[in-house]
């Protein structure tokens, strides 16, 4: 029987589809103005591609900012809890969860069981996630995905001492104005993502493994200045933008099942 | 005088509503409304003086910039709210106003008020900040000065049986509270803590007898509830002044249940009575001032404050604690990392939601809550 969460989070809405406690299909779609719509749009591309209906799917748990919008939802569950069962599932050792996503970030503590005993998210705005970086992105010129090999070939970490998304663009635009170069620029970001981050971490404590999630895992400079501010080796996962929505469909089946 | 003939179900913890009725009985009566923010200055004494107590309380997430030009950028959200709300006139019922020393901000809020807007009575209520044998003296010869200047506004004497007669007074809805409060010991309560949060803030706003029959009819009400089936979390509140019940309405919307508090307008007032002592002042003094755990007053290592949380919550069976903390509220930001570690060691979760007296973004706020909640 197939089980199915959906994740509808400010930059990007995932589905993964699960049986038995595999993932047999996933979709990512971007999430648009319209989070409805972006719930069904992602959901129906994954059920296509799995080559299901909706009406097959059992049980159906939503989560995400947008989670109150979804109709065809059978229970909400919180981005929290979803995203630390969904790294269990991954590696069942990961006590402590890091996710960056599009408009917030958190840190979830997990128990050898893989429930939420913790959590701190960050403070009502977007600094250090994934918009703060695609705002940098465009400052800089650059690709989305190509701002962490930029920072690759910086020489030196230019110190960027503004947390907020609107006065970091303008120390960043007045850095370029100033002739430093793009490369160091952009290393100094992902430094800043990474304390800021290393800060959040803090607050509920460390414990080993840990696992980043969410789109910010995806860029590897980000994930190496975290892994050198917190002196461990950072797990990530194949797909890291899935783990809520994995989550949720996971939740979904254990809820279904109990 | 009383005020019997007016059915006391039109008051809850609706602040329109409340005033409407302090306006109503005002007229009905003549006597003067002096309104006090915090408890240090007891509406015991002002009700004794022949005054109409009134508890001032703000509107979370109102528009405060009608407060900018007369206050600081640093001052809290909460006194902007209400200085926003005195310069819109929303408290011009009031005819007098006094405000107690508990904290920097709501001293510089009375300054401000009284600078600008003179009121027939005002007075600067003076707290020390800890709690030694001369601390304690000081604290009740300020009573003595309070009942002075009460007695020269409305004329009338405050001889100690008076003043010992309105403490009985008070009590006795004390114990109508503390039956109510017993009420939320059931798993899960048939009582939302919102309903009982709603009738605590109309006793800071009405008359004494005027609450009395409140708590009454509600008591009875109550009484016939059938009992609910299910199981919810047990959320205990701690934190900033709370005056409003939109953060015990997102917890029980969110599948909580609020069933015990430490805030300054829930169970510290109301859960004990005022000891009746030969002198009254002694008794005023103990439960406002010794006994009354806000973290504006210091009681050196070992927080017993702490202690008093953490009874309540066995005492409740709590399975988590939610603070709440207005944006620069120092007595209370102090506090939070030691109360998060203790509470740790004993086994209780804690989360804390920063706000600026506003609930907003609710979204986040919520989000945060029901992950809170789905950890048990």
């Amino acid at each position: 029987m197939p089980f199915a969460g959906i994740d509808i989070g400010s930059l990007t809405a995932e589905a993964v589809i699960v049986d038995q406690g595999e993932i047999i299909q996933y979709t990512i779609c971007s999430t648009g103005s319209n989070s409805r719509k972006a719930a069904d749009k992602v959901m129906k591309l994954a059920l296509q591609r799995a080559g299901l209906v909706l009406a097959d799917i059992e049980y159906l748990v939503a989560t995400g900012y947008g989670r109150v919008n979804i109709e065809f939802a059978d229970k909400r569950i919180t981005e929290i809890t979803c995203h630390g069962r969904g790294a269990y599932f991954w590696n069942p050792e990961v006590r402590t969860v890091i996710d960056i996503g599009g408009q917030d970030s958190k840190v979830i503590r997990l128990n050898d069981k893989g429930r939420v005993v913790d959590f701190a998210m960050n403070d009502k705005c977007a600094a250090g996630t994934g918009r703060f970086l695609e705002v940098m992105a465009h400052a800089l010129e650059v690709e989305l995905a190509g701002l962490s090999e930029l920072s690759d070939k910086a020489i030196n970490a230019v110190s960027i001492s503004s947390m907020c998304t609107v006065f970091a663009e303008s120390e960043v635009v007045s850095l370029i104005a100033r002739g430093l170069p793009r490369e160091d620029i952009a290393r100094g970001l992902h430094q800043s993502i990474a304390e800021r981050t290393a800060g959040l971490v803090k607050r509920v404590g460390l414990e080993e493994r840990v696992m980043m999630t969410g789109g910010v895992a995806c860029n590897s400079a980000v994930v190496r200045a975290l892994n050198e501010k917190l002196n461990t080796l950072i797990i990530i996962p194949s797909e890291p933008q899935i783990a809520g929505a994995l989550g949720a469909a996971l939740l979904a089946e254990e809820e279904f099942t109990s | 005088m009383t005020v019997n003939d007016q059915p006391a179900n039109n008051v809850n913890g609706s602040t329109e509503l409340n005033e409407d009725e302090i306006r109503r009985i005002k007229t009905k009566t003549g006597k003067p409304v002096i309104g006090y923010i915090c408890c240090f200055a007891p509406p015991e004494i002002i009700s004794a003086a022949g005054a109409i107590p009134y508890r001032i309380t703000g509107k979370p997430g109102k528009d405060t910039s009608s407060a900018d030009a007369y206050s600081e950028p640093y001052g809290c959200t909460y006194v902007r709210n209400i200085l926003a709300r005195a310069v819109e006139g929303k408290y011009d019922f009031l005819d007098g106003l006094v405000i107690s020393h508990s904290c920097d901000m709501v001293q510089r809020l009375y300054g401000i008020w009284t600078y600008y807007h003179p009121l027939p009575y005002s007075y600067l209520f003076n707290v020390p900040h800890q709690l030694t044998p001369w601390a304690q003296r000081f604290y009740k010869r300020e009573l003595g000065f309070f009942r002075e200047s009460l007695e020269k506004f409305t004329g009338q004497d405050v001889p100690d049986q008076k003043l010992s007669n309105e403490i009985i007074s008070y009590n006795k809805n004390r114990d109508i509270i503390r039956r109510l409060l017993k009420q939320r010991k059931e798993k899960p309560p048939r009582l939302e803590g919102s309903e009982i949060f709603e009738l605590l803030l109309a006793g800071g706003t009405l008359p004494v007898d005027s609450f009395n029959r409140l708590l009454s009819e509600k008591e009875v009400q109550f009484a016939s509830r059938r009992p609910v089936n299910g199981n919810k979390p047990r959320i205990m509140i701690w934190g900033s002044i709370i005056d409003d019940p939109a953060l015990f309405k997102i917890i029980e919307e969110a599948g909580g249940a609020v069933v015990a508090d430490d805030t300054c307008i829930g169970f510290r007032v109301w859960e004990k009575d005022i000891p009746v002592t030969a002198d009254p002042y002694d008794g005023l003094t103990e439960h406002y001032f010794v006994n009354f755990q806000c973290p504006r007053t210091d009681r050196g290592p070992g927080i017993k404050r702490f202690d008093y949380l953490l009874e309540r919550a066995r005492e409740y069976d709590v399975d988590g604690i939610v603070g709440y903390c207005i944006s620069f509220c120092d007595p209370h930001k102090f506090d939070y990392p030691d109360l998060r570690d203790y509470l740790k060691k004993e086994g209780l979760p804690m989360l804390l939601i920063d706000d600026n007296y506003s609930f907003e973004p609710e979204e986040a706020i919520k989000t945060r809550l029901q992950a809170f909640l789905e950890m048990f």
